[in-house]
Parts: structure tokens; C-alpha cells; sequence
């Protein structure tokens, strides 16, 4: 055979048609048995004909069309192969005449075998009949003897390979089977006892309870969420342009808690597509729906945002039809599809279903874009509560220390002047928040009234000038973050006041702000639009807000003072604005507030949470809980704690006496930083810690009015529709109609997918899961059950099991439990000869499967078995180890340049939560062929290569892992060298040693330790891989020895496979 | 005894890997005379391929006119734009001066051909050698699809690098060196990102996409033993997990414990030949000279570039060196020289030295960006600086050696350098012809998926550009 790719066509026919058509044929013609239209005719004309004499009419060439049978008929000769055309033209010799033409796109011509099956089919009378996939599964009659009580799949497996004068392979052995079944459902290997346990368990039912057992495991839902990863796109950054990050852990965790619960694939189904469509959807479900933004997203400055909108739409109707279907529906995006009936006006009716989503072209390079909803995040609130306390500490210390002050002089003198002629009237009536701008440290903003707290981050602030009193400048890059303080609600009254300076009059900034960064955008803000001063109330944007903003814009470099006053009305008639003491004129954008704006989302100074900061200058942020009377407008642009330093002290509230001390000792007192700084830094550490919480992206429909009509794109260009062929939501004429009248909607699209009687979603998801166990699916092309697919290696078990998952409730437990019940899972996988001659790709079942793990259990595994995993499950994504410099070289300067690995407990996690930049993922598990999750993935190639050598012999965490394999080896076994070879190959393949392993790694340990003992410094550079911490009790040559044991027996291949 | 078929047909893909893969040893498949797989004798055994990412300008390197300086200031013509989209970095602009090179420019070569030289001197000395390609054009207009596209054949990802369906395709030469390696430097103008899916395997198994090699830390990636543990220690594991992987096979009977034998031993190998190759300590001082100055700068272009000629000469069927830093939306003229200066010599130097070894006749180098620049000004036009925004309509890449024509410019664009007016190159008709030159017929390179017979190329029409051939 020659050892190239370009004559792999003629390979491929040869040992597909040798494996599988040519016995079958051989069969047929023994008994007379015509062709099967289906298995054997469709395939050759779908991969030869219908480029051009297939579906697409804007392609079809000579008017002919090959697959329907009226469309043929006239080429097929009537029975008679001598007068059918199709047969002269694929055998004909002249150059002119051969189909399919030699120089054409096809460029493959027909084999001898296939000529011979079309002749046959011709003669029996060409029966066409639909495509296979595309009609219901029906569960197969399984004839038994009825002495044997085989299970179904055993009997339609066994079906087969007696067809092919095959046999079962023997069963595995215990400790493989238990080895494989916890490697295929959870990941991670059998402990040792684990073994012992289902080794000495003869009761009949063992298995099934070893099957509960792991199907238990809350790590099967890790596992599970795996394969589901990969379909989903899943990443932890936007793949297109900076590639910056994101965070979708939240979706990946609910995926791996609705596998764990086990939920109903068709529940599991509509929550992801349209779980924000369901009536009164929860939390869980809006974030389910975070499946359709797992999409690559762009950033980059010169795009045209319709292009890259679009370019979201066609990516959620590759992946939608792709794991559901196992459809490739994106073929039909620029002309009929060539191979399946699936037209160009089908696929915008599917497109539709995705068209009127908010989301823009344009997103962002940092963080999650609109609509989102925030998750609570444990871990984070906890961190969050500590970091609180330790405020609130800092602050009462700051007291403390201040007290002798307080009592002082200086204080006295400050707080309770004696030039009373001095005294601005000032409302100080219903004051319930006020941050005077006083510039302290350039670490903090002060705040004032009732245990509020506030942090910038530690971003400097500047201090401004003006005139009377003191202001700070806002960089437009800061805000602060406060805890607490007073909500507005919308029917009570309030009046908000501040001295700006502004240098531009464009883009929007929020002064003060408490408002959620979900689609709902429920809270309050004020702030400037242009310039121009107004506010949102919001219980529900837009349908429920009042807005308001100035008809004129401020004055650019001026301080100017504004208050803002409403009545509680919940009208736009009942906000004033008030510029220097003039009643401005505002322009009403929104007058529908009708429920309250009062929300948990924190009050933020200087912006909003996720942006629209203020540049500029501030100062005197006060806030009443009252609508002020016009006479106090101008009273209210003196300064609130001068108004309390002139007040009686014995008409000061608790409250205000506070205020002032707090404004003297954080503003005033400059005579010990100490408490000051302390306070800053718990300030600031209790703002990273809010960091911890997070966000999931989510699907969310645009309002009736604002629907998007969906047109047929010419060629597929975004800027091209066709005004002419306007389509509605719907799906392909081949499959079943959509169940129900009206309008539909994408909620109406997934409960279609699950609908009884759908033909492919249960195929094809019962073939994925046969796929993840035995390394190939029953229809091997797993993500395409088209034309153009491959025939299902058995079509009886394939309905089989679709039909019965169906009929269990879409119950993934139940289906897994069938499949490892069966004897055809639990094979011994060791080749025969028979199998290695004439199956080896086990397409006959004739074996169980031994494959080589995935790159993710590869390294979960030797974390496992040194005992360093750490097996916490969800949350944020993490950075083991990885070369310097494989980020940098490749990113543009963003929050994703730099790798900086994590360190203790994180380094030791599953690796299915390493951090997926997907412009550069990881390259350990690159180089074991993980995908980059840039698009959807049904099938990882399994390839073998000298790099994946290198990885698992050299790479840190690898290295580490045999390091601490090591001192297991030698705490947990005896002294001699083959109790301790035994005690390794024990706890990493799961089996007694063979003696020659003995013999060998004994012999390699004996002269390690020789070299080591001469060497002592390279055993101490050996062990030095790694910070997790060694025994130190165990000599470094003994321990670096067996290190490099351990390092053999990690790179056994029968580690590497299940 | 193994049975061969086994070996090739377990692949997990859909048509088993019957290519020479790349990191596959040979002394399992025959000898790996890969060039006996083509689908016609190749001009060229390997190519190197010299990205220039970002978008260079082709108005002030190959694409200039002198009749451009007449053009300086005026406002660009509606007609010239022809209602064309721009990018959303210009499309607010409310005037489009146009603007001259900022840099002198000299006729070269033979046929005179106008190279700018201030800044490309020294390539400008090897234009005889070259075919410049002055009208290809691409649809995208932004990095990211651009990029993805020239080197993928599609804007969105999901499909192999050029690179990966070389490996695909041909094989490697080396059994101790990849087919495919990448390699980046970093320049010094306005920086874009970089993907791995640039160098990526696609939908084909994952041992064809590019390895990187690295100027700093191991060469490839985890290939060095661990600290303390020498090449002997090595060895010895290698001999028991040799042994006794041999015997997991007999009574497992799978091939691919067999392979993963071989490919632990490969893995030993490279970690002798791969240092070899990239210790550039032994070449001549002439040799390194010819690549300028910043040769022994580990991680440049000049030094990239030295080391794709080790490489090729080793056998490696393809280098791709990426150099970022194109972007000039604003200070072309300083930025740009930088660029060039990192570069000039260095293009230059590798066509020399090639050609003295007599590599050139069957190397193919390969020297272009994934689009040009306007003619007008991004931003403010002022006495000696300005910007130029993307610009896909037609931008100039070079082809030297193996398989083409030399010292030939092709393909014509107006007063403008904004519109072809002669001989349209599309990028998929550069890749169709970068093929053809490796004896690789695009429209039967292929590999199916998602039922589709995928190629490089496409499911549009693409053309060999027979005119550039030799």
C-alpha cells in the first residue's frame, strides 16, 4: 500500500467495502437477496451523484436528479442494466461521457464493487426508499432461544456476528472491568479497595452493584459534563480577536448538576435552548441557557457588528443541529444543501429560531456580555462575609484608637467651632448618605452614616480643587463599591445633590448607582447622558422605568451643582432637577415605572458595576430621604458636615455625632495613618472579594417591537438578505412538523427535538453515549446521520436503545446502566486474530473496548493514583502548571497575556476545569488531541505521537505526580523492591503484577539507586519537580529511586488505556 | 506479528490515517518517500512560509506607483471606493486624504519592478528571485477572520492550517522532526493576537497541527528531562517500558501499544535532534552574517528564519514563522521601518543562502501578510505621519524558489493600489498554488467530514495561478 493520503479515497473504499459491503454482497448474491437501497445504494450515490444531481436546484446539473426515485427514473433503464443510462455513464471509457467527469469536483470515480451493487439494484427493480435516519425508530423484534436470557443488546450484537461468523470475546476479568467502568463513567480509576471489594463480591448481582455504585458518584456528572463540554463550545474566554476572558463556570456547573440528578434528556434539552423562554424560568434555567453563548464572540475594534451578530446565529444552528440532529445544517447557509434535503429557505426558517436574541455583534474582551444573569457563588461569599467583618473591625479599631482623640481638643475645636456667624444653613433634615469627597491617603473615599463601607480598589484618587471645600477627581477608570446604605425604591421620596466639574460633555457616567447587571437592569441611577444630568428608576427595564435626563448639557470645566428631587409619585412629573439653583427643563425617555426599583445589587460610586464611570471632578454627595422644598435648593450646595460641625451637640443624632467623628478621624486628623491605612486595605481586600462572584451568560429574545424579521441571506452574506424571501421559525420538510400552531418560538424548537417519534435527537444521543464507551459510535460519522454519513454498524441495536431511552423518560442512567450490563460492553479487549485480520476496528463488537484514555483522564488519572488530586467539583476555572511563556507569545496585551499558574490545592484539580483560553489551551492536553473548543466538537481524534511521550514522561505536573507516587509506594508498601513494584503496578493498573514487571522495575530501581547514590544532587534536583511537599523523612536517593519507578509505571501503556 | 492494516486504519477518524503522518516513524511504514504520494512531480519539497501578521502595507513596500505622488492629500475618489465597506475604524472618518509613502523608492531587477528602497533594501536586491503577487484579495476586513482565512481557508475556525494538510497530505522526511513547525517572533509596530488554530489540525487528527518551537525554555515543549535525570536513566525506563509494553501487546494484540512503543523511542530521538537543529552555535560566520545582525538574537525573525533553513534542510516539510507588529493604523512611516528592518536582511539572507546550498531550486518561500492598507489616511495626515486601516481589495506577497517563476510581478491594481484591474489572486488561489507546487492537486487533497470531502481550498471555485509557475 502506498503510504500516502492521496490515494486514501481508493484506501478507504477497499477497507470499508472489504470489511463490511463485499461479505454482505456475497451473502446477498448467495441468496438472491437484492440490494438495500439504504445501507447499500444511497452511500454511493450520495458521495458520487449528488454534488451535482442532488438536492440543490441551484447546482443540478443535465436536469438530473438522482435522489428521489422520479428524478432517476429515467436514467435507471427499468430493470434492464444494459438500457439504464446511469450504469452506461459510470462505466463508459470515454472521458467525455464518465460520470462522474474525471476533471470535476468529485473527482472519484466508481469501484468494480459498486458498479456491481448499482447493476444489481437496477435489476431488482431500483427501489428507492427514504433515508434511514430520517424515519422513527422502531424497537427490533429480538428472536432468543428461549433456554437463553440474553440481554437485548447482547442478542442484537451477537445477531450480527454470526452473520459474519464471528464469536464474543470471553468476558474481561474483574479487575479490568471494574477498571473500565469507573474510567468510562466518572473518569477516574477504582481505588484499591474498590477492587478488593467487587473482586470478592461473588453474589450475582456484583456488577449491578458496582454499576449503582458508580453511576452514584457525583463524579459521573463531571465525567458526563466532559463530553458535553466539547459539543457545547464550552470555554473560559471569547476565541475571536483579543480572546479575552470570560465566565461561563456557572453553565458548566448546572451541566454537571442536571447529569448528577440525572435529569430527563428532553428537560435537559429544552433548558439549554430555550430555558429563558420557560413560563416564570428560574435562576437554573436562565443559566441552562447559557448553551447558545458559549459561541466565539469579537471584540475587535474595526468590525461590522451585523457581520459578527450573524456569525453568532449561524454558529448556534451549526452546534443545535449538529448535537441534536447530528444534522450539518450549516451546509444549506449559502445554497441548497448538496448531499440531504435540506434547502436554503429551510435553514433561515432554523436560523430564525436563533435571530432575535439581544445579544450584539460587538462584545467585549473582558468579562461577560449582556443579557447575563449573576450567580451566587458560595466560596465567594464567604470570602466576601470575611472580608466584611474584617471591615467592620478595622473601622471600629479606628475608633478605638481615635477615641482619646475624640475626647481631645483639636476635636472639640473642629467639631463645635465657636465662630457660629460662620454657620451656611443647611437641610440637614433626612440626610441619609453623604460622601463628602475629602481626599484621604489617596486610598479611600470617605463615607459617612450607618455601618456604610466603602473601597475603590485601591485606585489613587486625586484630590480636586473647590473653592470652600475640597472635591476629588474621578479618573474615569474608578469606582467604589459600598455595602449597604439606603435603597431607592421608587414610591418614596428623595433628593440627591453634588457639585461636578466636568472636562467633556459626551458618553455616559454614573454618580451613584445601585442597579443589577441582568437584562432587567432593576435599581436606580443618577448620573450624566452627554453631559446632561438624570436618573433611571427601574423595576424592569423597559418596560417598567422612569428615565429622565436634561433637554442641555452642563458646562464643560466648571463646577456646578445639582440636586435632583422626586416626590415618590412614580411619575416623571415628579423629578426636578435643579443646575445652580435654576429648575432645568428634562426630557422624559421612559414614564412606565410601575412596581418597585429596590434590588439586592450593591450601591456603587463613581459608575456603574460593569462600567459608565465618572470622569471628572466631584464633591458634596449628599442623599435625603425626602423630597427637598425649593427654598432648600440653594441651602443644599453648602456642605453637610460643615452644617454639622455648627449644629447644637446636643441636638446631633447618634448618627450624626458619628458622621463627624468619622469625617475628623478618616478626613481630618492627620496625626497617625496606622488605623487610617489599616482600614483602606480591609477596604480594598473586601472589593476583590466581591470580584468572586459571578455571572453567566444567557439567552434572552428581544421585546415584541423590536423583533428582527429573518430573511434568506444571498450566499449566506450577512449583508445581503433578500427582501423578497422573508422566512418563519420552522424546521426541515423531511422531518416531522413542528406539534403545535401560532407563532414559534425557540421554546417550541427544543420541545420539537424532543418530541415522541423524532427521528434522529434519540439516535443520536444514544450513539454518542455508545461512542464515549467504546471509542466509536454505531453510526461512526457521529456528528452526521445524513446522506453522507455513515451506515449505523448495526441499525437494530441503534433503535434499540433509542427507542428504549425514550420509553425510559430520556433517562441517561437507565441507558448507560443497559449498555455496561451487556456482555458486549463487558468483552475482554484484547484482539484476536480473526478480529485483528478482518475487524480491528471492532466495528462487529466482537471485543470490548481498550482505547486510550482522553487527554483530560490521562492526567486526572496519575493525579489520582499519587494521591494529589484534588477532587473538589465546579466553580471558577483553574491554572495548573504550564510552560512560561505559551500565552504571551501568542495574545494581544489584555487580562489574558499573562499565565500566571495557580499554586496549592488548585494545581491538583480535575482537568477538566483547567482554564480553556481557547486561542491557546492548554498544550498538555492539545497534544492528547483535546479540541479548543473554539467550535462544536462531537469527536476528538485519538492519535499517538512521540509529543504525548514527552509530555507524560517530562511534563511538571506529570513528573510530580510520580514523585508523590513514590512516597506512597514507599510509606504504604514494604521495604523490598518487589513489594514495592507489586504495590505500584497494584494501585496504578488495578492487577496482580507479572513477574516480569517485578523483575524489571526491580532491576531498573536497583541500579537507580546505584546511580543516585553516586549523584546524591541530581536526586535532590529530581525531587525538587513540584511544590507539593515531600516526606522528608524519606532519604532523597531512595525517594528520587523510586520516583523514577514511578515515572515507568505512569508511561505504561496500559496506564495511558482503559 | 502485527497486522499492517491495523496500524492504518485505527486513526479514530473516518477514513484511517494512511498518510505519512508526520511524527510517525517510518521503520513502521517503509521508507517515507513521501514525494512518491503526490498527485504530480513537485517543484518544491518544502516551503517556508514567512507571515508577516497584521496587514502589512503593500502601497509602501511592492505596490508603489510614482504617479501615488500626485495622489498625496486628495480626497479619495467615490468611483475608486466604488461604495466599498470599510472598517468600523474608518467608516466614521470623515475624510479619506490619500496619502503617498512617506519613503523613497527605487526600480530594481531586471524589469525594474518599484520596491521601497529606504526600508527593503536588501530584499530588494533578491527582486530577480521573486514573483510578486500584487493583486490578491481577500473578503475579510479585520484580523481575526483575515488571518483564519489565509491560513485555514475559512473565516470562521474549525478547519486545518495549510500547514496541517501538508502533514496530512506528504508526511515528514525526518523521522525525528515534525513535518510541520511554526515558529514566532515578535516585531515592533502596533501587535495583533495569534491563535493555534492558525497552525492547528482542524477536523484532521491532531498530529498534523504545527509544533511550536520556542526560543526560549525547551525547544518543543516538555522536552527535556526532568532535572537530575539524565539521558542514561532515560534510556534504562525506555528499555523496561519497551519490554514491557511488548509484552502488554502480545496479549493484548493492539497495534497501537506497538506504535506507542515507537513513538517513545521517536520521542528519545527528539530529544537529541531537535537541539541539534536549533543550535545555529556551529553555522559559519558568512552563513549568519547573510541574515543581519539580529541573527543571534534567539526569538527574532533573522534568527527564525536561520532556523527554518536548518529545519528544511533537515527535512522538515514546512516552516511557518510568524512575525507580528503589521498593524500601522497610525506612525507608518517609524513603525513600519521597524517592522522592515526587522525583516529586510533576514528575507533577503534566507533566499542567499538557499541558493548557495542549491536549496532554492526546490524550496518554496512564501512571504505575505492576510491584507494590505489603504491608500488614505486613518486619523490625521500630517507633513510625516499618518496611518493606513485594512485594506483587502488587493494587497503584493512574494514567492521564491521551488515551483515559481522568477523575477515576474503579477496581477495589476489602479492609480490607487485600492482595485485590481488585471489578474485577481484570491487567497484560496494562492493556497491552490502553493499546493500545485508541492505536487498537491487542491481538489484531491481531501478529508471527509461532516459529509463533506473537505479541502483547503473549499467549496468555492479556486484556481492554480499557472501564469506564477516555473
Amino acid at each position: 500500500m502506498k503510504s500516502s493520503r492521496l490515494f486514501s479515497v481508493k484506501t478507504f473504499v477497499f477497507l470499508v467495502l472489504g470489511l463490511w459491503f463485499v461479505p454482505q454482497g456475497l451473502v446477498c448474491a448467495a441468496g438472491g437477496v437484492s440490494p438495500d437501497f439504504n445501507r447499500d445504494i444511497r452511500p454511493i450515490l450520495s458521495d458520487k451523484c449528488y454534488y451535482c444531481h442532488g438536492p440543490d436546484d441551484a447546482h443540478r446539473k443535465g436536469k438530473l436528479r438522482l435522489d428521489t426515485a422520479e428524478g432517476a427514473a429515467k436514467v435507471l433503464g427499468n430493470k434492464n442494466a444494459a438500457k439504464s443510462e446511469l450504469l452506461h455513464r459510470v462505466t463508459s471509457k470515454d472521458p467525455d461521457e464518465v460520470m462522474p467527469p474525471p476533471d470535476g469536483n468529485i473527482g472519484k470515480s466508481l469501484s468494480a464493487a459498486e458498479v456491481e451493487l448499482l447493476k444489481r439494484w437496477v435489476e431488482s427493480g431500483a427501489v428507492y426508499s427514504k433515508h434511514w435516519a430520517f424515519l422513527p425508530p422502531e424497537r427490533p423484534r429480538i428472536a432468543t432461544q428461549p433456554t437463553e436470557r440474553l440481554h437485548p443488546i447482547d442478542a442484537l450484537a451477537r445477531r450480527r456476528l454470526t452473520e459474519e461468523k464471528f464469536s464474543f470475546n470471553p468476558p474481561a476479568s474483574k479487575e479490568t472491568l471494574i477498571r473500565r467502568m469507573t474510567l468510562d463513567l466518572t473518569g477516574l480509576p477504582p481505588t484499591a479497595s474498590e477492587i478488593a471489594q467487587f473482586k470478592t463480591d461473588t453474589s450475582p448481582d456484583a456488577t449491578q452493584k458496582l454499576i449503582d455504585r458508580v453511576l452514584a458518584s457525583p463524579h459521573y456528572g463531571e465525567r458526563m459534563a466532559l463530553l458535553w463540554m466539547d459539543l457545547a463550545r464550552y470555554g473560559d474566554s471569547s476565541v475571536y480577536h483579543a480572546d479575552g476572558p470570560r465566565e461561563m463556570w456557572g453553565w458548566r456547573d448546572w451541566v454537571i448538576g442536571a447529569f448528577n440528578a440525572n435529569m430527563p434528556f428532553d428537560q435537559f434539552t429544552i433548558e439549554q435552548l430555550a430555558g429563558d423562554l420557560i413560563p416564570k424560568a428560574t435562576l437554573a434555567q436562565k443559566v441552562a441557557s447559557g448553551f447558545n453563548r458559549n459561541h466565539a464572540t469579537t471584540d475587535e475594534g474595526g468590525v461590522i457588528a451585523e457581520e459578527f451578530r450573524v456569525d453568532y446565529v449561524v454558529d448556534r444552528v451549526k452546534t443545535t443541529s449538529n448535537v441534536w440532529l447530528g444534522l450539518s445544517l450549516e451546509c444549506a447557509q449559502c445554497h441548497d444543501h448538496k448531499y440531504d434535503p435540506i434547502s436554503q429557505t429551510e435553514y433561515y426558517r432554523f436560523y430564525s429560531f436563533f435571530n432575535n436574541t439581544k445579544d450584539g455583534g460587538m462584545q467585549t474582551r473582558n468579562g461577560n456580555a449582556a443579557p447575563m444573569v449573576e450567580i451566587p457563588d458560595p466560596e465567594a461569599d464567604v470570602k466576601l462575609k470575611l472580608a466584611q467583618e474584617a471591615v467592620n473591625k478595622a473601622l471600629a479599631n479606628l475608633h478605638a484608637a481615635g477615641q482619646p482623640k475624640l475626647k481631645g481638643k483639636v476635636f472639640s475645636d473642629w467639631a463645635a467651632p465657636k465662630d457660629i456667624e460662620n454657620a451656611k444653613p443647611f437641610p440637614v433634615e433626612g440626610v441619609v448618605m453623604h460622601i463628602p469627597c475629602v481626599e484621604s491617603d489617596k486610598t479611600i473615599l470617605v463615607s459617612s452614616l450607618e455601618g456604610l463601607n466603602a473601597s475603590t480598589g485601591g485606585i489613587a484618587l486625586a484630590k480636586a480643587e473647590r473653592a470652600g471645600t475640597s472635591g476629588l477627581t474621578l479618573a474615569g477608570n474608578v469606582s467604589a463599591v459600598f455595602d449597604g446604605g439606603p435603597q431607592l425604591d421608587g414610591h418614596s421620596p428623595f433628593s440627591f445633590s453634588v457639585w461636578l466639574k466636568i472636562p467633556a460633555v459626551s458618553g455616559s457616567a454614573s454618580i451613584l448607582t445601585r442597579m443589577k447587571t441582568d437584562a432587567t437592569y432593576r435599581g436606580f441611577d443618577i448620573g450624566l447622558e452627554n453631559g446632561k444630568p438624570g436618573l433611571h428608576l427601574v423595576h424592569q427595564w423597559n418596560g417598567s422605568a422612569l428615565k429622565l435626563y436634561a433637554k442641555d448639557p452642563l458646562q464643560k470645566d466648571t463646577w456646578q451643582h445639582i440636586v435632583l428631587t422626586y416626590d415618590g409619585s412614580g411619575k416623571a412629573s415628579g423629578v426636578h432637577l435643579f443646575v445652580n439653583g435654576d429648575l432645568w427643563e428634562m426630557k422624559v425617555q421612559a414614564d412606565t415605572l410601575s412596581a418597585s426599583s429596590e434590588t439586592d445589587a450593591p450601591l456603587v460610586f463613581g459608575g456603574r458595576q460593569d462600567g459608565s464611570r465618572f470622569r471628572g471632578d466631584v464633591s458634596e454627595v449628599t442623599l435625603w430621604k425626602r423630597e427637598l422644598a425649593v427654598n432648600e435648593i440653594k441651602d443644599a450646595a453648602q456642605s453637610y458636615i460643615q452644617a454639622l460641625r455648627y449644629y447644637p451637640v446636643d441636638l446631633r443624632t447618634e448618627t450624626q455625632a458619628k458622621a463627624l467623628a468619622q469625617a475628623f478621624l478618616l478626613g481630618q486628623d492627620r496625626s497617625d495613618a496606622t488605623q487610617r491605612t489599616a482600614y483602606a486595605k480591609a477596604l480594598d481586600a473586601e472589593l476583590k472579594s466581591r470580584k468572586g462572584l459571578s455571572s453567566v451568560m444567557v439567552m434572552e429574545d428581544l421585546p415584541e417591537a423590536q423583533r428582527r424579521a429573518t430573511f434568506v441571506l444571498s450566499r449566506g452574506q450577512y449583508d445581503a438578505p433578500l427582501k423578497d424571501r422573508e422566512v418563519k421559525p420552522g424546521v426541515p420538510a423531511i422531518l416531522p412538523p413542528l406539534s403545535s400552531e401560532g407563532e414559534f418560538d425557540r421554546l417550541s424548537l427544543a420541545r420539537w427535538l424532543v418530541q415522541p417519534g423524532h427521528p434522529l435527537t434519540a439516535r443520536v444521543t444514544v450513539n454518542r453515549i455508545w461512542q464515549m464507551l467504546f471509542g466509536e459510535g454505531l453510526v461512526r460519522t457521529s456528528e452526521d446521520f445524513g446522506m453522507q454519513g455513515e451506515m449505523p454498524s448495526h441499525s437494530d441495536l441503534l433503535d434499540w436503545l433509542a427507542v428504549e431511552f425514550v420509553e425510559s423518560g430520556w433517562n441517561l442512567k437507565h441507558l448507560i446502566r443497559q449498555i455496561v450490563s451487556s456482555q458486549t460492553y463487558g468483552q475482554d479487549g484484547r484482539q484476536t486474530p480473526q478480529t485483528l485480520e478482518l475487524d480491528p476496528e471492532n466495528r462487529l463488537l466482537a471485543r470490548g473496548p481498550r482505547i486510550r484514555l482522553q487527554a483530560e483522564f490521562i492526567r486526572d488519572n496519575a493525579l489520582a493514583v499519587s494521591h494529589l488530586l484534588n477532587p473538589k467539583i465546579g466553580g471558577p476555572s483553574v491554572k495548573p502548571y504550564q510552560p512560561a511563556g505559551v500565552w504571551e507569545e501568542v495574545a494581544l496585551d489584555t487580562n489574558l497575556s499573562k499565565f500566571t499558574p495557580d499554586t496549592g490545592e488548585k494545581l491538583y484539580r480535575r482537568s477538566m476545569y483547567t482554564y480553556w483560553k481557547r486561542s491557546s489551551p492548554h498544550p498538555s492536553m492539545v497534544t492528547f488531541d483535546a479540541t479548543t473548543r473554539e467550535k462544536c466538537t462531537g469527536r476528538r481524534s485519538r492519535t499517538n505521537t512521540p509529543l504525548q511521550a514527552l509530555v507524560t514522561l517530562n511534563d511538571p505536573q506529570f513528573v510530580e505526580a510520580a514523585r508523590a507516587f513514590a512516597q506512597r509506594v514507599i510509606r504504604e508498601s514494604g521495604t523490598s523492591a518487589s513489594d514495592r513494584v507489586t504495590f505500584a503496578i497494584r494501585e496504578a493498573l488495578g492487577r496482580e503484577p507479572r513477574s516480569r514487571e517485578v523483575e524489571a522495575l526491580s532491576e531498573l530501581a536497583r541500579t537507580e539507586f546505584e546511580r543516585f547514590q553516586n549523584e546524591p544532587e541530581k536526586a535532590r534536583r529530581l525531587l525538587s519537580v513540584g511544590e507539593h511537599s515531600r516526606d522528608k523523612t524519606i532519604p532523597e536517593q531512595e525517594h528520587a529511586t523510586w520516583m523514577v519507578i514511578a515515572n515507568t509505571v505512569l508511561n505504561l501503556d496500559e496506564f495511558l488505556v482503559k | 506479528m502485527i497486522n499492517r492494516r491495523a496500524f492504518i486504519s485505527r486513526s479514530g477518524t473516518a477514513l484511517g490515517a494512511t498518510a505519512l503522518s508526520g511524527l510517525l516513524n517510518p521503520s513502521l511504514y517503509g521508507t517515507a518517500a513521501a514525494s512518491a504520494g503526490t498527485h504530480f512531480a513537485p517543484k518544491a519539497k518544502r516551503l517556508i512560509y514567512l507571515f508577516l501578521a497584521g496587514g502589512p502595507s503593500h502601497i509602501d513596500t511592492f505596490d508603489y506607483k510614482p504617479a501615488m505622488r500626485k495622489l498625496h492629500g486628495i480626497e479619495l475618489p467615490e468611483s475608486i471606493r466604488n461604495g466599498q465597506r470599510i472598517t468600523g475604524m474608518t467608516s466614521g472618518q470623515k475624510a479619506f486624504p490619500c496619502v503617498a509613502p512617506m519613503f523613497e523608492f527605487k526600480q530594481y531587477g531586471q524589469r525594474g519592478a518599484w520596491v521601497n528602497s529606504d526600508i527593503l533594501p536588501h530584499t530588494a536586491s533578491m527582486i530577480d528571485e521573486m514573483a510578486v503577487i500584487k493583486s490578491l484579495h481577500t473578503e475579510a476586513i479585520n484580523h481575526d477572520p483575515a488571518i483564519t482565512y489565509i491560513a485555514t481557508g475559512a473565516q470562521q475556525p474549525g478547519r486545518p492550517s495549510l500547514g496541517a494538510w501538508l502533514s496530512y497530505g506528504l508526511g515528514s522526511e525526518n523521522a525525528n522532526m515534525p513535518a510541520f513547525v511554526v515558529m514566532i517572533s515578535q516585531g515592533r509596530g502596533q501587535k495583533q493576537a495569534l491563535y493555534s488554530r492558525l497552525w492547528g489540525s482542524g477536523f484532521l487528527p491532531s498530529r498534523h497541527q504545527g509544533v511550536q518551537f520556542r526560543s526560549s525554555g525547551d525547544p518543543v515543549l516538555y522536552l527535556s528531562n526532568p532535572e537530575g535525570l539524565d539521558r542514561s536513566t532515560r534510556r534504562a525506563q525506555l528499555d523496561v517500558l519497551g519490554a514491557l509494553n511488548a509484552d502488554s501487546a502480545e496479549l493484548s494484540r493492539d497495534p497501537e501499544t506497538i506504535a506507542r512503543i515507537s513513538q517513545y523511542e521517536m520521542a528519545f530521538r527528539m530529544q537529541t535532534a531537535v537541539p541539534e537543529v536549533v543550535d545555529i552555535s556551529k553555522e559559519p560566520e558568512s552563513v549568519r552574517n547573510l541574515y543581519g545582525p539580529d541573527v543571534m538574537k534567539p526569538g527574532s525573525f533573522a534568527a527564525n528564519c536561520l532556523l527554518a533553513r536548518r529545519m528544511s534542510e533537515q527535512g522538515v516539510r514546512f516552516v511557518q514563522i510568524f512575525h507580528q507588529g503589521w498593524d500601522q493604523h497610525g506612525s507608518l512611516p517609524s513603525k513600519l521601518r521597524l517592522q522592515c528592518e526587522d525583516i529586510d536582511q533576514a528575507c533577503a539572507g534566507l533566499l542567499k543562502d538557499l541558493k548557495q546550498r542549491g536549496m532554492l531550486d526546490d524550496t518554496l518561500v512564501v512571504c505575505g501578510g492576510e491584507f494590505g492598507r489603504t491608500i488614505y489616511s486613518q486619523g490625521a495626515l500630517s507633513a510625516d505621519n499618518h496611518g493606513r486601516d485594512h485594506h483587502g481589495r488587493c494587497f503584493s506577497t512574494w514567492l521564491a524558489g521551488g515551483g515559481v517563476k522568477p523575477g515576474m510581478e503579477y496581477g495589476v491594481t489602479d492609480d490607487f493600489s485600492y482595485n485590481i484591474l488585471e489578474n485577481p489572486v484570491h487567497i484560496r488561489d494562492l493556497n491552490a498554488t502553493i499546493l500545485h507546487c508541492m505536487g498537491v492537486d487542491h481538489r484531491r487533497l481531501t478529508f471527509r467530514y461532516q459529509g463533506l470531502d473537505q479541502r483547503l481550498t473549499g467549496v468555492e471555485e479556486a484556481r492554480v495561478v499557472n501564469a506564477l509557475l516555473s
